[in-house]
């Protein structure tokens, strides 16, 4: 009894489901780019811009670059075992209509980008775009689009995988559409009382502030546990980041608005869990197929390549179970060590040590400096808090 | 510099009732003549497990912290337990003998928050396998003129 009326007001559970997503924050900001690495790949793809924009060729007079995919999402992550980062870009060509050949339009950027000589010697030839190497850094991706006369939403045509036809496209709308979604802010318990609440986002050992929001770190996580999950598989099934950020920015924008919510963990797991839930199942041509719409432009199925190859789908599902019980996990786990562990074991071993790394030099300057207290109801903080104890220097003895 | 200690020694009363009033851990415990029992549980972050710790100061002794539950060697599995005196298990958490605890301390402002300190680098050894708190083993010492005393508090440790 005596122990209950002294903390009457923290609830153990609130306050780790908090500092389970705190860390799983944390891990996403070690994944995403370095402000140095940001300002650097600006400074190169807005010269790009300005040299396809200089092109004498008639046929790009009307050319507009702009950044689309992760990198115009927020949601980029470095990939597995390389610091390299993918930067897409779409050059636009606001004047052309359907009737030029994709193949002609994309060779027309080729030469553009091969008459300088710097570009030419780390040009290199995707299927459906040109790719600018800078080795250890980034690499720039430049798909040609046109206008689709066909949408009334502004939307684009992008050539197809055998750049034979114009496939319908929305970068624009569509980041739009994210940016909306992400912004929407979810309604957390009134149950939970304000101490409560202070106690619960009191952080042991703040390292960084974000303002990323759920739902991008959703995507991030997702994309991360993806890569690590489809590693070692023979292959190319893994979902790709395109199906996960539709479906997560569906999901999550039904949740927020149906649902309040414990917390930001619950969240990202309700959100996940809703996922499948936006892969139809429509009837084209007496033929049940699988759907993951895009929702800004009419015809574009980010799921396409599902219906001829069975194989995406089932690993889909699985990867997705996986996901959605790896996470649910972490919300349950009691003791660092077992949620680190969970963590290494579904997000990667070095990637979350490097976080956990940080949090514990964050520790230790604590103990240095003297800011480090014991706080009631918290345990160790280097926080300012009222009812708290100064942690003295000490040295650790024995063997 | 062990001799200074005299001067603002804490007596056992002293000492308890400083820990029946601590305002950042509940604990309970039992006050002898000659020797001070203090329970208490500890949970240095909220992410770590709830450890149930035994503190024993006896009088013009040292304090002996014993971790009761859970077990810490069932946690480390097959590794040995870092920075802990053994026979039976009990916490390292000061170096003996350069008055980081003496007994003029307050149990409740030294070895309490280091009993927390102790078990956050615990539980992140158990999944690191690298202590991240730092300290000192015994043989690892430079032979300095503190050197003396430390060993002297050394043999009435072990």
């Amino acid at each position: 009894m005596n122990q209950i009326f002294s903390h009457p007001l923290t609830d153990t559970a609130i306050q780790r489901r908090a500092q389970v997503f705190t860390i799983l924050e944390e891990i996403c900001q070690e994944l995403e780019w370095t402000q140095t690495q940001f300002e650097k790949a600006r400074t190169s793809y807005e010269a790009v811009a300005d040299w396809l924009a200089g092109s004498s060729d008639p046929m790009l007079a009307s050319l507009h670059v702009y950044l689309h995919g992760s990198g115009a999402l927020g949601t980029s992550i470095k990939p597995i075992g390389r610091d390299e980062f993918d930067v897409d870009l779409i050059s636009f060509i606001l004047d052309l209509g359907p009737e030029i050949a994709p193949a002609r339009l994309k060779a027309a950027i080729g030469e553009r980008l091969r008459e300088h000589a710097y570009y030419a010697s780390i040009l290199e030839e995707k299927k459906r775009c040109w790719r600018l190497n800078y080795a250890g850094d980034f690499h720039l991706d430049i798909s040609p689009t046109i206008s689709n006369p066909n949408c009334m939403n502004g939307g684009e045509l992008v050539p197809d995988r055998k750049l034979r036809d114009w496939h319908a496209t929305n970068p624009r709308a569509y980041r739009a559409l994210f940016d909306e979604r992400a912004a929407l802010v979810p309604r957390m318990t009134q149950s939970i009382i304000a101490s409560q609440r202070d106690a619960a986002t009191t952080e042991p050992f703040p390292v960084r502030q974000s303002v990323k929001g759920i739902l991008r770190r959703t995507v991030q996580l997702l994309k991360r546990h993806r890569d690590l999950e489809f590693l070692h598989v023979q292959g190319e099934i893994a979902p790709i980041s395109i199906i996960i950020t539709t479906l997560a920015m569906r999901s999550y924008e039904m949740c927020v608005r149906r649902h309040v919510f414990a917390d930001e963990l619950q969240v990202l797991i309700d959100t996940i869990r809703l996922m499948p839930i936006f892969i139809e199942r429509p009837l084209v041509n007496g033929r049940q197929i699988y759907a993951v719409w895009n929702e800004t432009t009419n015809g574009e199925n980010f799921a396409e390549r599902w219906n001829e190859e069975p194989a995406r789908v089932e690993a889909f599902y699985k990867w997705h179970s996986k996901a959605l019980a790896d996470f649910e996990a972490l919300r349950d786990l009691v003791g660092l060590d077992a949620i680190v562990g969970s963590m290494k074991d579904s997000l990667g071993d070095k990637l979350v040590a490097r976080t956990m790394n940080r949090r514990m030099d964050a520790l230790n300057e604590g103990r240095k400096t003297g800011a480090l207290v014991l706080g009631a109801g918290v345990g160790l903080t280097t926080q300012k808090m009222a009812a708290s104890t100064p942690v003295p220097k000490n040295e650790f003895f024995g063997d | 510099m062990a001799g200074s200690t005299t001067r603002n020694r804490l007596t056992l009363p002293q000492q308890y009732l400083f820990l029946q009033k601590s305002k950042t851990v509940a604990g309970e415990g039992v006050l002898g003549p000659r020797r001070l029992e203090w329970h208490f549980r500890a949970q240095p972050t909220p992410l770590s497990r709830t450890y149930q710790v035994t503190l024993v100061l006896e009088r013009d002794g040292t304090p002996d912290v014993r971790v009761v539950d859970p077990d810490l060697r069932l946690l480390a599995g097959e590794r040995d337990l870092p920075h802990i005196y053994h026979n039976p298990d009990r916490l390292c958490l000061y170096l003996p003998g350069t008055g980081q605890w003496d007994a003029s301390k307050r149990l409740d402002l030294t070895i309490i928050p280091w009993t927390h300190l102790w078990l956050i680098y615990f539980e992140e050894w158990l999944v690191s396998d690298d202590w991240k708190g730092g300290g000192k083993h015994p043989g690892e010492d430079d032979p300095d003129e503190g050197n003396r005393a430390l060993r002297r508090s050394l043999q009435r440790q072990r």
